[in-house]
C-alpha cells in the first residue's frame, strides 16, 4: 500500500473550489456506484436491444399465430431489457458496501430510473423501425411494468438472478395470451390506452422500486 | 541396509489413482452445496404449476391427452430450459466475473476438470429437479384416475433437453464471463424454444421432427392404450439433444488454459462426437415416415413396439346390442351407449343395422392430435367399429368447452357418425339422397336438423345445406327439404321404404327426386 494517490489541498484553494467539492464528490460517487453496477455494458445491451427491435420491426420478424404468437418478438425484447435493468442491481461488494454506503438507497433509487429510462429510450428509438403492435406508449407501460417483476425478482432472489422475474413474467403472458386472459395484470394483453393494465403495471414498477431502493438486492453464497 | 532393499515397495500409484475419484466426489459435494440451481427452483415450481400442470386439468382424463401441452408439446421444457441455461451461465461465468481464473487454472486439476465439476453439479440439479417436479405431477394424474399408460419416452425426451440447456448455458457462461451472460443465455434460450414451437406446429416431416416442441404425428390418442408409445423419435430426440450437450461441454476443454495438450485434444474429439450425434439424429429424423399408430423411422424402429396393448373391453347394452369400449374409457361407456340409443332404435330391424359397437383404435394423421376419421359398419353380422379416440370432443372435460356442452357435442358427434356410417358415405359427405337420409335418420334418433350443420363441422364433415362463410351453414337447401319430407312420413312408411331402398342408396344410386 502506498500513498501515492493522496493528495494535500493546496494551501490557496478558493471558497468556489471548496463548494464545488461536494457536487464533484457526488457526480464520482454516482459514477463509481454506476460503474460498480457494469453501466456502461447494461447501456451497450439496452442500444442493442434497440437496434434489434429496429431490425425486428423493419424487416417484419414475426411468428405466424394467434395474439400470443404476434407479440412474440417485441415481448421477447421488451423482457430482455427489463432483464438488463435488473442485473444491473448486483453489486459486487456485499457487506462493506452496505455499512458504508449512506447515500446507497439514493444511487439504487437513481440507477433503478436511469436505466428504465435508457430502456424505454433504446426502444422508442428501435421503434422507428416500422409499426410496433400497440405503439410507444404500451412499451413503456410493458417495459415499466417489466422492470418492476425484475426489481422484485433482484430482491428476492439476488440481483444476479434479477432476469428471471421478467422471464416468469414473459412465460405468464404467453400462456396467458394463449388462453384470452384479459386481466390488467396481464398487461401486454390490454390496449395500449387501457387504464387499468397502466395502473398495474405503474404499481408493479413503483414496488420494485421501492423494494430495491430500501433493501437493495440479495447477496447469498452462489455468487 | 539388507532389511531396507528388501522390503516391499509401497504401492503409491493405487493409492493416488484411487484418490482422484474421492477428490472429484467432494469437489461436486462442494459444488452441489454452492450451487445456484436452488435459488431458482421455487419460481420454477410455480411455473411448473401454472404452465404445464394447471392447463392439462383441463383435459380428458386419459395420459395421452393430459400430457400433450406438458410432454407432447414439451411445455415442461419451455418452463425449465431458459431458468436452467441461465443459471448454467451464471456458474460458467464465475470464475471469469471472479477474477479467479488463473488462481484456479495454477490448482492441482486441470481447469478443464472443475469446469465439468461444476457444471455436472448443475446439470444434476436441474435435471433432479426435472424429474422430481414430473414425477408428483405424474403421480397426482395417477391418483386422479387417469387412463392408460405414461409417456416414459418424453420424460427422457425432456431431462435430455434440460441437461443440454444447462451445457449450452454453462458454455455462454464460460466464454462471455459477465453478470449479463445469464439473461443472454436464458433469453436465448426462450427464443431458440419459441422459434423450435413456431417451426413445430408447421412442420409435419422432415429434420423438424427432431425438435422436442414438435407433436406432429408423433403424439395422438390411441398410444398408450392401444398400442405403445413409439420411441422411435424420442430416441433420436434424446441423442439429438445429447449430442448438442457433448458438443457444448467439450467446447470448454478447446481453450490453451484449459488442460494439457493430450486433454485438449480429448476435447476437440468430444465435440466433434457431439455435433456428429446431432447430425445424425437431425438426419434420422428426417426418414421418419407415418405409421398407422407413430412416427416410425426405419434404422431405430423395433417391431416389438409394433404389437397392440392386450386388454378385455368393458361392455354395456343399449337397444338390445352390445356396445364395448377399451377399460380406458369405461367412464365414457354411459354417454357411449345413452348417445347410440336413439340411433339403434331408429335403424333396429333394417338391413346392416348394427348388431354390436366395438371401439377401435384410430390412426396416426400427420397433424396434431390426430382426428377426422369414420366409424364403419361391417361384417357379418354387422358391427359399428367406433373410432373414439380421434373425437375432437370427450364428454366431461375437453380443455375446449364446458361440461354441459361438451356431452351433447359427444351425444350429436356420435350420433352423426354412426348413421354416416349407416349410410355407407364413407369418409366424405355423401352423394345428397345419402346426406338427406343422414339428416332424417338423426332428427328422428334426436338431433334437430338446427343443429345438425354445427354436428357436421365438428366432425369435419362439408355441410349439407348452403354454406355461410365463417359459420357451419344453414339446415336448408334441396338435402334438408328431402330430409324434411322424410321425416315427416309415419315411422313405418319411413322404415318401409328405406328396408326397400337402402341398397340402392348405399351404392349412391338415389337421387334426391327418387326420395319420399
Amino acid at each position: 500500500m502506498t500513498a501515492a494517490g493522496i493528495h494535500r489541498s493546496p494551501p490557496e484553494a478558493t471558497p468556489a473550489q471548496a463548494a464545488a467539492r461536494p457536487a464533484i464528490a457526488g457526480a464520482r460517487l454516482a459514477w463509481l456506484y454506476l460503474a460498480s453496477r457494469r453501466a456502461p455494458a447494461a447501456v451497450g445491451l439496452l442500444a442493442a436491444l434497440g437496434a434489434v427491435l429496429w431490425a425486428a420491426l423493419h424487416w417484419h420478424w414475426n411468428i405466424a399465430g394467434g395474439p400470443a404468437a404476434q407479440q412474440v418478438v417485441p415481448l421477447v425484447i421488451e423482457t430482455g431489457a427489463a432483464a438488463v435493468v435488473a442485473v444491473t442491481t448486483y453489486g459486487p461488494f456485499g457487506e462493506p458496501e452496505r455499512a458504508t454506503g449512506r447515500w446507497l438507497p439514493y444511487l439504487r433509487l437513481g440507477a433503478a430510473m436511469l436505466f428504465t429510462a435508457a430502456a424505454v429510450g433504446a426502444l422508442a428509438a428501435g421503434a422507428t423501425g416500422g409499426y410496433l403492435p400497440g405503439g410507444t406508449l404500451a412499451m413503456l407501460r410493458n417495459v415499466a411494468g417489466l422492470a418492476g417483476t425484475g426489481l422484485l425478482a433482484a430482491a428476492v432472489l439476488g440481483g444476479a438472478f434479477g432476469w428471471a422475474g421478467p422471464m416468469a413474467y414473459l412465460l405468464v403472458t404467453e400462456s396467458a395470451l394463449a388462453a384470452g386472459w384479459t386481466t390488467p395484470w396481464i398487461w401486454p394483453a390490454r390496449p395500449p390506452h387501457d387504464r387499468g393494465a397502466a395502473i398495474c403495471a405503474a404499481l408493479v414498477f413503483a414496488a420494485g422500486t421501492a423494494v430495491i431502493t430500501l433493501c437493495g438486492s440479495r447477496e447469498h453464497a452462489a455468487g | 541396509m539388507t532389511t531396507a532393499t528388501d522390503a516391499p515397495v509401497r504401492p503409491r500409484a493405487p493409492r493416488a489413482a484411487r484418490a482422484v475419484p474421492l477428490t472429484a466426489a467432494r469437489l461436486l459435494r462442494i459444488e452441489l452445496r454452492r450451487g445456484a440451481m436452488p435459488w431458482i427452483l421455487p419460481l420454477v415450481a410455480a411455473l411448473f404449476w401454472f404452465d404445464s400442470y394447471r392447463p392439462s386439468t383441463a383435459m380428458p382424463p386419459l395420459w395421452m391427452w393430459r400430457t400433450f401441452w406438458n410432454m407432447g408439446q414439451g411445455h415442461t421444457i419451455v418452463d425449465f430450459g431458459p431458468f436452467v441455461a441461465g443459471v448454467a451461465a451464471w456458474m460458467g461465468s464465475r470464475d471469469g466475473r471472479r477474477g479467479t481464473a488463473d488462481l484456479v487454472r495454477a490448482a492441482a486439476r486441470p481447469r478443464y476438470a472443475t469446469q465439468l465439476t461444476t457444471w455436472a453439479a448443475t446439470a444434476i440439479s436441474a435435471v433432479g429437479a426435472y424429474l422430481a417436479f414430473v414425477g408428483v405431477m405424474f403421480a397426482v394424474y395417477a391418483h386422479q384416475g387417469v387412463q392408460g399408460s405414461p409417456p416414459w419416452w418424453w420424460v427422457a425426451v425432456g431431462a435430455a433437453a434440460v441437461t443440454a440447456f444447462s451445457a449450452a448455458g454453462f458454455a455462454v457462461g464460460a466464454f462471455f464471463p459477465s453478470r449479463f451472460a445469464a439473461p443472454l443465455a436464458a433469453f436465448g434460450s426462450f427464443l431458440a424454444l419459441a422459434m423450435s414451437s413456431q417451426t413445430g406446429f408447421r412442420s409435419q416431416s422432415g429434420w423438424a421432427l427432431i425438435l422436442p416442441t414438435n407433436s406432429n404425428g408423433n403424439y395422438q390418442p390411441m398410444s398408450g392404450i392401444f398400442y405403445p408409445y413409439l420411441p422411435d423419435l424420442p430416441i433420436a430426440r434424446v441423442m439429438f439433444l445429447a449430442g448438442i450437450a457433448t458438443a457444448a461441454l467439450g467446447l470448454l476443454g478447446l481453450p490453451a488454459q484449459a488442460g494439457g495438450p493430450s486433454l485438449r485434444r480429448a476435447a476437440a474429439v468430444v465435440t466433434l462426437a457431439g455435433v456428429a450425434a446431432a447430425g445424425t439424429a437431425a438426419g434420422l429424423a428426417g426418414t421418419a415416415r407415418p405409421g398407422p399408430h407413430g412416427m416410425v423411422i426405419p434404422a431405430l424402429h423395433d417391431a416389438a413396439n409394433d404389437r397392440p396393448i392386450r386388454y378385455t373391453p368393458v361392455c354395456g347394452h343399449t337397444a338390445g346390442v352390445p356396445v364395448c369400449l377399451n377399460p380406458a374409457y369405461r367412464r365414457y361407456l354411459p354417454d357411449v351407449t345413452a348417445a347410440l340409443a336413439p340411433v339403434l332404435a331408429e335403424v333396429a330391424g333394417l338391413p346392416g343395422a348394427p348388431a354390436r359397437a366395438t371401439q377401435v383404435a384410430g390412426r396416426y394423421s400427420k397433424g396434431e392430435g390426430g382426428g377426422g376419421q369414420a366409424m364403419t359398419i361391417n361384417g357379418r353380422p354387422p358391427v359399428l367399429r367406433m373410432v373414439l379416440d380421434s373425437l375432437s370432443t370427450l364428454p366431461g372435460s375437453t380443455g375446449f368447452t364446458a361440461g354441459r356442452e361438451a356431452t351433447t357435442q359427444f351425444a350429436d358427434l356420435i350420433r352423426l357418425l354412426s348413421v354416416h356410417a349407416f349410410v355407407s358415405a364413407g369418409n366424405g359427405a355423401g352423394t345428397p339422397a345419402q346426406r338427406a337420409v343422414q339428416a332424417a335418420l338423426l332428427q328422428g334418433a334426436g338431433v334437430p336438423f338446427a343443429a345438425q350443420p354445427t354436428a357436421l363441422a365438428i366432425a369435419g364433415l362439408p355441410p349439407s345445406g348452403p354454406s355461410t362463410g365463417n359459420g357451419p351453414g344453414t339446415a336448408s337447401g334441396p338435402v334438408y327439404a328431402a330430409a324434411r319430407r322424410l321425416a315427416a312420413l309415419p315411422a313405418a312408411a319411413r322404415h318401409a321404404w328405406l328396408a326397400a331402398h337402402l341398397a340402392a342408396l348405399r351404392a349412391g344410386h338415389l337421387t334426391l327426386a327418387q326420395l319420399p
